[in-house]
């Protein structure tokens, strides 16, 4: 018996959420700062409050992201769980193992820059 | 200003509230979304305020020591935290169930991670791994293939954990 995957509607909405350059960046801001309020993450755009919280409803709809009300904030989380999902739908314990050796010599290698150092509120790779 | 000392992961899971409420919940046998761990009390039932841990199929190492802080099947249960072989203090992790369109919404949320620990790097790395676990535990019966390799090799290796962990330094 096959191991239970997100069924093809999750697996839509994880990649339609994923399709799209701020959101990636959204996600990276919420693992480096996991908690962050909605303004904390406007401040690393210049597309305004409310096309971020549309991206947002995006990542919250594809479980992305978990958010929380606290008070009159709302505070957002990076769910890594599709993530996981998607990898192990792909991934065999032998490609695991050697994909990851080559993704690491290639960031070796290019010397990877980190994806916020570019983004606006500073760099904190 | 961000909170660090809180991971929250999330996932939908095709069943009932009780068969997932169940796997999170269920002694005398391994979890096995749980990293194949026995869930011990000092005595029987998960009662607020109970001492429990997280041991070794075999019994003779005790991985995590906690007490209960909330169960109310089956939408909650949430315990204290300690790794037996880190210094770190303890934290919380809570399970929350929720009725969704397609099964059961379950949320595990881990508070008071203490910041820049080993706790912290561990727990990090297991929420999504219990989770996908217990997915797939409740839809099929059994946790992917890779998954039941690694618990095998539990089994076998487990003579190489620290001499810290062995229960009868944790005495319920």
């Amino acid at each position: 018996m096959s191991p239970a995957p997100l069924k093809p509607d999750e697996m839509d909405a994880v990649f339609a959420a994923l399709a799209s350059e701020p959101r990636r960046r959204i996600l990276d801001i919420l693992k480096k700062e996991p908690g962050a309020n909605v303004g904390r993450v406007c401040e690393f755009f210049d597309i305004g409050r409310v096309a971020v919280m549309k991206h947002l409803a995006a990542l919250e709809h594809a479980n992305l992201v978990v958010s929380e009300k606290a008070g009159r904030e709302r505070r957002l989380w990076f769910n890594p769980v599709p993530i996981h999902m998607i990898y192990d739908r792909w991934t065999t314990e032998f490609s695991d193992y050697w994909a990851g050796r080559l993704a690491r010599m290639k960031y070796r290698l290019e010397n990877a820059p980190v994806p916020l150092a570019k983004a606006k509120g500073g760099a904190r790779g | 200003m961000a909170d660090s000392k809180k991971a929250v992961f999330r996932i939908v899971v095709n069943g009932t509230m009780e068969a997932v409420f169940r796997e999170l919940t269920k002694t005398g046998e391994p979890q096995g979304a749980v990293f194949s761990s026995m869930l011990t009390l000092e005595a029987p039932g998960l009662v607020r305020g109970r001492r429990m841990q997280m041991r070794t199929v075999s019994g003779r190492h005790a991985i995590v020591v906690g007490e209960v802080v909330e169960h109310e099947p089956p939408a909650r249960f949430a315990h204290t935290h300690r790794f037996t072989q880190h210094d770190d203090p303890f934290c919380t992790v809570v399970y929350e169930l929720r009725k969704v369109d397609g099964g059961v919404e379950v949320t595990l949320t881990v508070e008071n991670i203490p910041a820049g620990t080993k706790t912290e790097t561990e727990m990090m790395r297991g929420g999504d791994f219990i989770l996908k676990n217990l997915k797939s535990i409740v839809e099929t019966g059994r946790p992917p293939l890779g998954t039941r390799l690694m618990y095998a090799m539990f089994g076998a290796l487990e003579f190489v954990l620290p001499a810290k962990t062995k229960s009868e330094h944790w005495p319920l």
